[in-house]
């Protein structure tokens, strides 16, 4: 009686049990499948969603800011959009070639001071030493709405941007531009105009 | 005319080799592709995963330890109640073990991970933010999902062919994918809540969503790939189940159907989705017990026939028969039957241990079969 496990020698092929490859190449191509297919597509297509005049991002119920024209959505969704489930999505990112800028909202308890130093933290436990994290010391500053954050300099390996904080009524608002060491002034002044537009509906900063 | 010893015999013997019952699964098969496969695409996807928990366990410890924890009490209330339906031609232990690492690791790090979000990116890219918004998730994971964990059913289909032989084999393996896919799965969605709110309120932030994701876990991934996997192995047939590819196929794209409900929740409803997130998990439970209730005759056939000799040697009675081999309502009604519940109750668990005994001896009389004999009697005249 033929053992266990055992497979005659005409079943087999390089060794293998040749009734266990079709299964096995099966998976084999679902996962290549999976793993290339998707990944080279979204390669290939690119995004094509500008900002024109008149945008507003929308990022909560609460939050709103105004993005460059011209600049590209990378996420996020316009006041304008409407969802069936009538709710927008939490963070927001924009995009200008390498430089984008990405606003991300979440409750949180304490002032503008306490959510950058929060923020510190957490990248500097994340991320490693090329990676991005705030640098000296942050300064306030104000938005067009009259609402008072703080910003410091964000700082990687090659990179330089910007992360600011601000808090509204125990809403955090963390917003993060960055770019390559060379970018344009006037893509600068872009990101210190939609840093100063963001606006917040209903109470005040902390 | 009364089948003669012998006959009944040979049918055990039959039903035996056919459901693949007792048979004990073997997971080093060096000359099995399927083999290579699996284990280069779980111990990858340990790889993967292991690097993304170190990565964020420095900000996020306290988050990773409570979940861990909570998942390590689910997970064995999830696996007993599992165990605990296979209670026929029981599903062997490493098999099962097998299904939830392969549902853990590969089919989440190897292979869902990797294509669903550049699949998303795909969609906002196409139809826009708002469209993503509402359907994204509904037009993506439902099929990398379910096909990367049946990946795993059907790697394992090819290395114990012998063992995967019912509907019922498939739905109970395809839990086990599901609830290793949920648990490891969970553990991302909790280091992702605890970094939402910028890594403050780690803890309240990963009740919230451990909470909302235990109690519709088993109507989610569990039932989801329980359901494929069933639809799997009628679509394939086996010796001991015969081919139906349209119930097959039909049961793949119902689970797939219901992972885009569940996922496409707010495009579906609106406003209405904070209450069929109540809703859908008792639907869809009542659908997996229709499906269950579905896969389930066939594991009754083969404990009758494994089972009817023990009445003619008299050590089992027709009605036991009747019980071990019946539904809820056949053993419900055995155990009132008699005088005392708890008794009949002892006597149905060692009849389930004398036909485990049987299964695994292959039909012959080993000195385990005749114990396990000897306790139904002594349980009975107790």
């Amino acid at each position: 009686m033929r053992p266990e496990g055992w497979v005659p020698v005409e079943q087999r092929w390089l060794g293998l049990d040749r009734r266990t490859i079709p299964p096995a190449l099966v998976v084999i191509g679902l996962w290549l499948v999976m793993v290339i297919v998707p990944a080279s597509l979204n390669q290939a297509v690119e995004y094509d969603d500008e900002v024109v005049a008149g945008d507003v991002m929308q990022l909560g119920a609460r939050v709103t800011f105004v993005p460059t024209p011209g600049w590209g959505i990378e996420e996020g969704l316009r006041a304008s959009d409407a969802t069936n489930s009538g709710e927008y999505p939490p963070d927001a990112k924009v995009v200008d070639g390498d430089v984008s800028l990405r606003v991300i909202t979440a409750p949180f308890d304490g002032d503008a001071e306490a959510l950058l130093d929060q923020i510190k933290e957490t990248t500097d436990a994340l991320n490693d030493e090329a990676g991005f994290h705030v640098v000296g010391d942050p300064v306030p500053f104000q938005t067009a709405a009259g609402e008072v954050g703080v910003i410091a300099r964000y700082e990687a390996t090659g990179s330089k941007g910007l992360l600011a904080a601000l808090v509204f009524d125990g809403l955090g608002v963390e917003i993060i531009a960055t770019g390559p060491q060379d970018t344009p002034t006037e893509t600068v002044e872009d990101i210190a105009r939609m840093i100063a537009s963001v606006s917040f509906q209903g109470g005040g900063s902390a | 005319m009364s089948a003669t010893m012998q006959e009944l015999d040979a049918t055990r013997r039959s039903a035996l080799d056919v459901s693949g019952w007792g048979r004990s699964f073997r997971f080093f098969q060096p000359r099995n592709l399927a083999f290579w496969v699996y284990l280069y695409l779980v111990v990858n996807g340990v790889y993967v995963f292991s690097t993304g928990i170190a990565g964020g366990f420095g900000a996020f410890g306290q988050a990773i330890g409570l979940t861990a924890g909570v998942l390590v009490l689910y997970g064995a209330v999830l696996w007993w109640f599992t165990v605990h339906i296979d209670r026929y031609s029981s599903v062997s232990g490493k098999l099962i073990i097998a299904a939830f690492v392969w549902g853990g690791f590969a089919a989440t790090w190897m292979m869902a991970a990797n294509a669903n979000t550049p699949i998303l990116t795909l969609w906002s890219k196409w139809f826009g933010q708002a469209w993503v918004a509402d359907w994204g998730p509904g037009a993506t994971a439902p099929y990398t999902e379910e096909l990367a964990k049946a990946a795993g059913l059907l790697l394992l289909f090819a290395l114990a062919p012998r063992l995967i032989r019912t509907a019922y084999d498939g739905f109970i393996i395809g839990a086990f994918l599901g609830l290793g896919f949920q648990l490891i799965e969970n553990i991302l969605y909790s280091q992702n809540a605890a970094g939402s709110q910028f890594g403050a309120n780690q803890i309240g932030a990963t009740i919230q969503v451990l909470v909302v994701r235990t109690l519709t876990g088993l109507s989610g991934h569990i039932l989801y790939s329980a359901i494929f996997g069933a639809g799997l192995i009628y679509f394939l047939g086996t010796p001991g189940e015969p081919r139906r590819r349209g119930r097959g196929l039909g049961l793949m794209l119902l689970s797939m159907v219901l992972h885009g409900i569940w996922d496409a929740q707010g495009g579906l409803f609106g406003s209405l989705a904070q209450w069929s997130f109540i809703v859908l998990p008792v639907i869809f439970i009542i659908i997996g017990v229709y499906v269950f209730k579905m896969t389930v005759p066939r594991e009754r056939e083969y404990m009758r026939k494994v089972m009817a000799p023990e009445v003619a040697r008299g050590v089992i009675t027709s009605e036991e028969l009747d019980a071990l081999s019946g539904d809820r309502k056949a053993r419900k009604a055995y155990r009132k039957s008699g005088s005392s519940r708890r008794h009949a109750k002892n006597v149905m668990e060692a009849s389930y241990d004398l036909a485990d005994e049987i299964a695994e001896a292959g039909g012959t009389d080993t000195d385990r079969v005749e114990f396990a004999r000897a306790e139904v009697i002594r349980l009975r005249e107790s």
